[in-house]
């Protein structure tokens, strides 16, 4: 028989304190799950909704396929929180093993020192190469001579349509696909001729408060002219006034209230596509779920080459090693078969609209019968990221002073060139600025 | 009061007359005890107040970084580069806009609001609660009514305009309108407080002198005018403090009705410090700014007690 407690009521919650800390202690410990040889790594990411349903499911894959480790997930906010919460975490160098970030925004933070590098060579011996990734996507993944970043997938910025607003409006291939345009006039040609047919507009192009929009298909037509946008540090800026204005007016032209509203936000823009109101919806590939739930007739493809080169606006979901004062080496090592073992199993990603970065993934033949997924795939080749500085990038303040300076044109008709002088002044404020994780210039010296 | 005053006295003599002091382990003890009932509160307010607002200080003259890099110390550079900033001065004016719009409906909707609940309108209970009741909601959850109300396809406040034929508007989005879309949520949100203060102060107000003046034949406008504001004086230069203090706070709901998208016209000087701490990551600049937005307040402080303090010497 045991025997009862005899305890007083200090010694009870003594006892007790001491046990709570104790699991306490072993709950917020890193590292091996207790009892097996399987390393716990923390992995944080900033994808909610549909893209968190299918990274789920793609850590289960992982998960299940292997005993050496465990990802446990943290999901945050995207944008500001996500990226501040990010910083502080790599500043402290107690970040998580691994973790998600847009390709555009390494560059401001490898020079403070918030990332550890990639070894290029370690991934070689895993089979993740510069053979393996299209090559602007690959070379995203660098800052200097180092490996910050690599990348997922390519969320390029494409045009869906109703296939059947398009076919009733004849401007369909016998296979199916969309009629190739190539200049600014023969577009809105077909746009007139889709407009006939749709109950609403053509086109559905969601802009209004939202810079992030206005800039991704602005720097779409941008680099169809065949040149980029430079932010070299301390500046001026280099971009092309003439080029700029001719990219910014087609933007007017298509927001007349005839061709598409002109007055729409991204999810009224997104709503009417998806009830079968428009013909066409620009639109990032994340969208893709929506219109499949929505049971849509509809195909995707690039948006079309109206300037002479192919070019599209794209950001990456990359994998990023936040920076570890105290980096274990064999926690290291699983980080690397772990960012390893998805890319390779990124096609589960693709369903989600994405285009995988790893080619062998996106040159398979189960991907081109992912449809219409394979119809935009040729887009990982001509993707355009925002232009390099501390400064650019998904989620950050470029992008939306790009749209506090342009919005009056689309919206109220104001004077294009007088726009871009406004965005150009406000870049060459922030070019003038140093980079806040790297003051004092050190990054490389 | 005579007597309070009395006792003292008796004691005061007392002591002089040579009353025993009391010895000095017992007063060591009772200041002991003393410190330790403020100690809980002084050590809050070492932590949260005192050194955050030091270090504040000592940041503002640094380049230091949220990402933990810099910190060197750069003099006034910070400071010198805010007064030259133009976005730190279009977001304090903008700020100053907003106090302005916002704080004249807000005290006289009150006013009004409690004035017709205060003359005993039927279902008393039912205005204070559905007047007030808005105040209570958090601003996340404002916000997301008012952008559905301000949606420029399905909203409400559009399908009101063309209820009268009037052209509709994007409201949130056109920079014409979106300050004025901000005021309009945040007079609903906030108006039940103004609207409570004011009902209390109505109340204090003696019924005899409603009374009186009904026998002197003074009508409801007249009684309003003569009886009722003179009085809500005291009350109504509390509700304009607190009023433009709270405007002067602006944030939340500007920031998540705008999706957090920086707008040249609705950007508040809180959000431009929020900015450029945790997405230009600049902390150095960042606690510039709100030393410059707090040498505002005090000069808005000081002019506002100069203000009250001639109005009780004309009084």
């Amino acid at each position: 028989m045991t025997p009862p407690l005899d305890l007083s009521r200090r010694q009870f919650l003594t006892a007790a304190s001491v046990a709570a800390g104790t699991a306490l202690l072993a709950g917020c410990a890193p590292g091996a799950v207790p009892g097996s040889g399987t390393q716990t790594l923390q992995f944080w990411h900033l994808l909610s909704g549909g893209d968190g349903v299918t990274m789920s499911q793609l850590l289960d894959d992982v998960n299940g396929a292997q005993s050496a480790f465990r990802i446990r997930p943290t999901v945050l906010a995207w944008g500001t929180p996500y990226y501040t919460k990010l910083a502080m975490a790599g500043a402290g160098g107690r970040a998580p093993d691994v973790a998600i970030m847009h390709a555009t925004r390494t560059v401001g933070w490898a020079p403070g020192g918030l990332l550890d590098r990639w070894d290029v060579d370690k991934l070689a011996s895993l089979g993740i190469d510069s053979s393996t990734f299209p090559k602007p996507i690959w070379e995203k993944g660098f800052v200097g001579e180092g490996m910050y970043s690599i990348a997922l997938d390519a969320h390029p910025f494409v045009m869906m349509f109703n296939t059947d607003i398009c076919d009733a409006a004849g401007v369909l291939d016998s296979d199916g696909k969309l009629q190739e345009t190539s200049s600014p006039e023969e577009f809105l040609d077909q746009l007139r001729e889709v407009g006939g047919q749709a109950e609403g507009h053509a086109l559905s192009y969601g802009y209004l408060g939202d810079g992030a929009q206005m800039w991704r298909l602005f720097y779409t037509f941008y680099s169809q002219h065949g040149g980029a946008i430079e932010l070299p540090p301390g500046g001026p800026a280099v971009i092309d006034k003439d080029v700029a204005v001719e990219s910014l007016s087609l933007m007017r032209t298509l927001l007349d209230g005839e061709i598409a509203l002109a007055q729409a936000d991204y999810g009224s823009a997104v709503a009417e596509f998806a009830t079968g109101k428009s013909g066409m919806l620009f639109t990032g590939v994340w969208e893709l779920r929506t219109m499949q739930a929505a049971s849509l007739p509809f195909d995707a493809t690039m948006i079309p080459t109206l300037f002479g080169t192919p070019a599209v606006y794209a950001d990456s979901h990359s994998f990023v090693l936040p920076h570890q004062t105290n980096a274990d080496p064999v926690r290291r090592d699983l980080t690397y078969q772990f960012v390893a073992d998805m890319l390779k199993g990124s096609f589960g990603w693709a369903e989600a609209g994405h285009i995988p970065a790893f080619l062998p993934v996106t040159e398979s033949p189960d991907y081109d019968d992912l449809i219409p997924q394979a119809h935009y795939a040729e887009a990982a080749q001509h993707v355009v990221y925002d232009p390099t500085a501390w400064f650019t990038g998904s989620g950050s303040n470029f992008q939306s002073e790009f749209g506090a300076a342009v919005q009056g044109v689309l919206l109220s008709g104001d004077d294009p060139a007088a726009a871009i002088d406004r965005f150009e002044a406000r870049v060459n404020t922030l070019l003038r600025q140093p980079n806040p994780a790297d003051p004092e210039g050190t990054f490389g010296s | 009061m005579t007597t309070a005053t009395d006792s003292t006295r008796t004691i005061v003599t007392g002591s002089k007359t040579g009353t025993p002091p009391r010895r000095a382990g017992a007063r060591n003890r009772e200041q002991l005890i003393s410190w330790a009932f403020l100690a809980p509160f002084l050590v809050a307010f070492v932590l949260f107040l005192a050194w955050p607002i030091v270090h504040g200080i000592i940041l503002s003259f640094t380049d230091q970084s949220l990402t933990g890099a810099g910190g060197a110390f750069v003099g006034f550079a910070n400071y010198v580069e805010a007064l030259g900033d133009p976005k730190m001065w279009q977001s304090m004016g903008n700020t100053v806009w907003f106090t302005l719009l916002s704080t004249v409906p807000l005290v006289v909707i009150a006013l009004v609001m409690a004035a017709l609940v205060d003359r005993g309108i039927p279902g008393q209970w039912l205005w204070r609660l559905s007047f007030f009741m808005p105040f209570l909601l958090a601003s996340t959850v404002i916000s997301q009514i008012w952008v559905w109300i301000f949606n420029p396809q399905v909203g409400a406040a559009n399908n009101i305009l063309e209820f009268f034929g009037l052209e509709p508007l994007a409201w949130l989005q056109n920079p014409d309108t979106n300050m004025l879309s901000i005021v309009i949520a945040t007079v609903w949100w906030t108006v039940g407080f103004n609207f409570l203060l004011y009902l209390a102060a109505m109340q204090n107000i003696p019924p005899q002198q409603y009374e009186a003046a009904s026998l002197d034949g003074a009508g409801a406008w007249r009684q309003f005018w003569s009886i009722t504001l003179p009085q809500l004086g005291p009350a109504t230069v509390l509700i304009l403090i607190l009023q433009i203090l709270a405007s002067l706070k602006l944030f939340d709901q500007a920031y998540q009705m705008l999706g957090g998208v920086a707008s040249d016209t609705t950007r508040s000087i809180v959000q431009y410090i929020y900015e450029a701490g945790f997405v230009s990551y600049r902390f150095g600049y960042s606690a510039a700014i709100s030393y410059v937005f707090f040498a505002l307040i005090v000069i808005l402080g000081v002019v506002q007690a100069l203000i009250t303090r001639r109005r009780k010497e004309q009084f």
